[in-house]
């Protein structure tokens, strides 16, 4: 799905971001990108947005380097990468609702598909009664909610999130992790960039870890901590860390999720 | 990818009131400069069609010597027929001419009775086609042999001509700076609605809005801008001609005596107002977005 290979991005004064860095991410994985601030990882998901080119090596998205889109092509590359901010950056003269529809609306979208759509996405992420809310109303889970809707209500194929809990609480922050997590389980991948100890540590996913650009750790099931203290650590055998309980089944959203794709796109002939 | 009109119209519609103001004065900017614009074509115009009103008027005046032969009398009207800057002449005969001089002093009984028909020099009277060729021809007339005088309305031609210049040149001068400071105005209202709705365009580009997409909604709203100024700047251009017709018909003040234009000059001259409104509009939101839009 994603694929690094030997990416260095320096940025003006010899500021190295990322160095030489050569990654596979699968569909449907999980990542956390870990490392303290300044280790890459922010330069990581722009890169993968294409804000910005690497001066070295190649990305591939979905199977098409994204070096060699053309300007124009760009918006459609983005259509296919959700992304979350710690900020949330939500419009806050709009309502919940009209929030995740601009982001079907502004790539031409219609009415129908903007209604169903939008719907189906505001019971997922747990607002559906809050659809006639103004962001200032909301808590900042229930805005962070907002906007991992938006990113995702166009079914976007990664969904990128970078410290989507850096701003909540802990108990919030789970919220929100169990919402990436189902996200997740509908196949799309998701890549956290994150500083939340707890969240990776609860997760046990995929860990990546960037220091000074380099990656120096990639480990399938990880925990939060830098290389150097987690081969100590497990030297000694004690990876105390809580563990997630195991998610309740979420095969019903699947199933909708899936089903509505084709029922919502594709309105039967004669549907108003 | 279809971009829904209904989508761009509300966008615009939503940032033209969000940031009223700021278009309130571009389009009173765009619609006084090109007030002024407009006006300026029809005093042009205006000038235009005095002067060539005024010079076909002109003509030049060949006094041939009374006791001039018939000889020298046959070469001048000769060289008349020739001279192909002439679109037409008269010839007076002693007594026409006679009369005609009788008719100019009649205030001066005394001067009349010194003079009679066989005294009197008979006269060519010339039309030109190029009023401006009259100083050159009086020259070559003048050295005719049997020629007594020529006479035209040297000063007044020429002052003519160099003020119908001065005039066109202070206007376009005019008509440029004010056209310059208009789209620096709407350049300057749409780069106000970029950074009003800066978070807007943001999440459009996240989202994967196309570039074009995002342009549009500004675009038409410079272009509103400019035709909003144009139409005002119509009406104008119409009262301001309208208000001189009508001192011209009732108070007969002469100033613009030959200003009234016909209907065919004021439709080109509100054509080109709403043409240059349209293009200020869009060129002045396009060098916007291209510095301000970073999409």
């Amino acid at each position: 799905m994603i694929r690094f290979e030997d990416v260095t991005k320096t940025y003006k004064g010899d500021v190295t971001a990322l160095r030489d860095i050569s990654l596979d991410i699968d569909k449907g994985e999980f990542v956390f990108l870990v490392g303290s601030s300044g280790s890459g990882k922010t330069t990581f998901l722009r890169l993968l947005l294409r804000e910005e080119m690497p001066d070295t090596g190649k990305i591939w998205v979905a199977g098409r380097e994204i070096g060699e889109l053309s300007p124009w092509q760009v918006p459609y590359l983005r259509r296919n990468l959700g992304c979350v901010f710690q900020d949330f950056r939500l419009l806050p003269n709009k309502t919940v609702f009209e929030n995740v529809a601009f982001a079907l609306e502004v790539i031409g979208r219609n009415k129908s598909i903007v209604k169903t759509q939008v719907g189906i996405v505001l019971d997922l992420v747990g607002l559906g009664e809050k659809a006639d809310r103004l962001p200032d109303e909301l808590s900042g889970g229930e805005q962070q909610r907002v906007a991992i809707g938006r990113a995702f209500v166009n079914r976007p194929l990664v969904l990128m999130a970078d410290e989507p809990t850096g701003n909540l609480d802990p108990a919030t922050s789970q919220g929100i992790m169990k919402l990436l997590d189902r996200i997740n389980r509908t196949g799309t991948t998701v890549v956290m960039a994150t500083h939340d100890v707890s969240m990776v540590n609860l997760m046990r996913r995929r860990v990546v870890e960037l220091d000074h650009g380099r990656i120096v750790r990639d480990q399938a099931r990880g925990v939060y901590g830098y290389a150097s203290e987690l081969s100590n650590t497990m030297s000694r055998g004690v990876p105390a860390v809580p563990v997630l309980d195991e998610p309740e089944s979420d095969e019903s959203f699947e199933v909708e999720s899936v089903a509505s794709r084709f029922t919502a796109e594709r309105p039967r002939r004669g549907d108003r | 990818m279809a971009v829904s009109l209904e989508y761009v119209a509300r966008e615009t519609a939503t940032n033209l009131w969000r940031n009223r103001v700021m278009a309130v004065a571009a389009v009173l900017t765009v619609a006084v400069s090109l007030s002024l614009v407009g006006t300026a074509l029809l005093l042009r115009q205006a000038v235009k069609s005095q002067f060539v009103q005024w010079s076909n008027n002109v003509s030049l005046e060949v006094f041939v010597d009374a006791n001039a032969s018939t000889a020298q009398l046959a070469s001048v009207r000769s060289l008349i027929e020739r001279t192909p800057q002439i679109t037409k002449f008269t010839y007076l005969d002693h007594q026409q001419s006679y009369n005609w001089a009788k008719k100019l002093l009649a205030k001066a009984p005394t001067a009349i009775a010194a003079i009679t028909p066989a005294i009197t020099p008979t006269v060519f009277r010339l039309q030109l086609q190029d009023p401006s060729d009259a100083l050159a021809l009086s020259k070559t007339f003048k050295v005719v042999p049997g020629v007594y005088a020529v006479d035209y309305a040297a000063q007044s031609i020429r002052t003519m001509q160099h003020l119908e210049g001065a005039v066109q040149v202070i206007l376009v001068v005019i008509a440029l700076v004010l056209l310059l400071s208009s789209l620096v105005l709407i350049l300057n209202a749409i780069r106000m609605a970029i950074y009003a709705r800066r978070r807007e365009v943001g999440v459009m580009k996240l989202v994967g809005a196309t570039n074009w997409f995002i342009r549009i909604p500004f675009m038409l709203e410079g272009l509103i801008q400019g035709l909003l100024g144009a139409v005002v700047a119509v009406l104008v251009v119409l009262l301001a001609n309208f208000g001189v017709s009508y001192l011209h018909s009732h108070y007969n003040v002469q100033l613009f005596a030959q200003a009234v234009l016909n209907a065919r000059e004021l439709v080109f001259t509100d054509l080109i107002v709403v043409l240059l409104g349209a293009v200020i509009g869009i060129f002045g939101s396009f060098v916007a977005i291209r510095r301000f839009l970073d999409v």
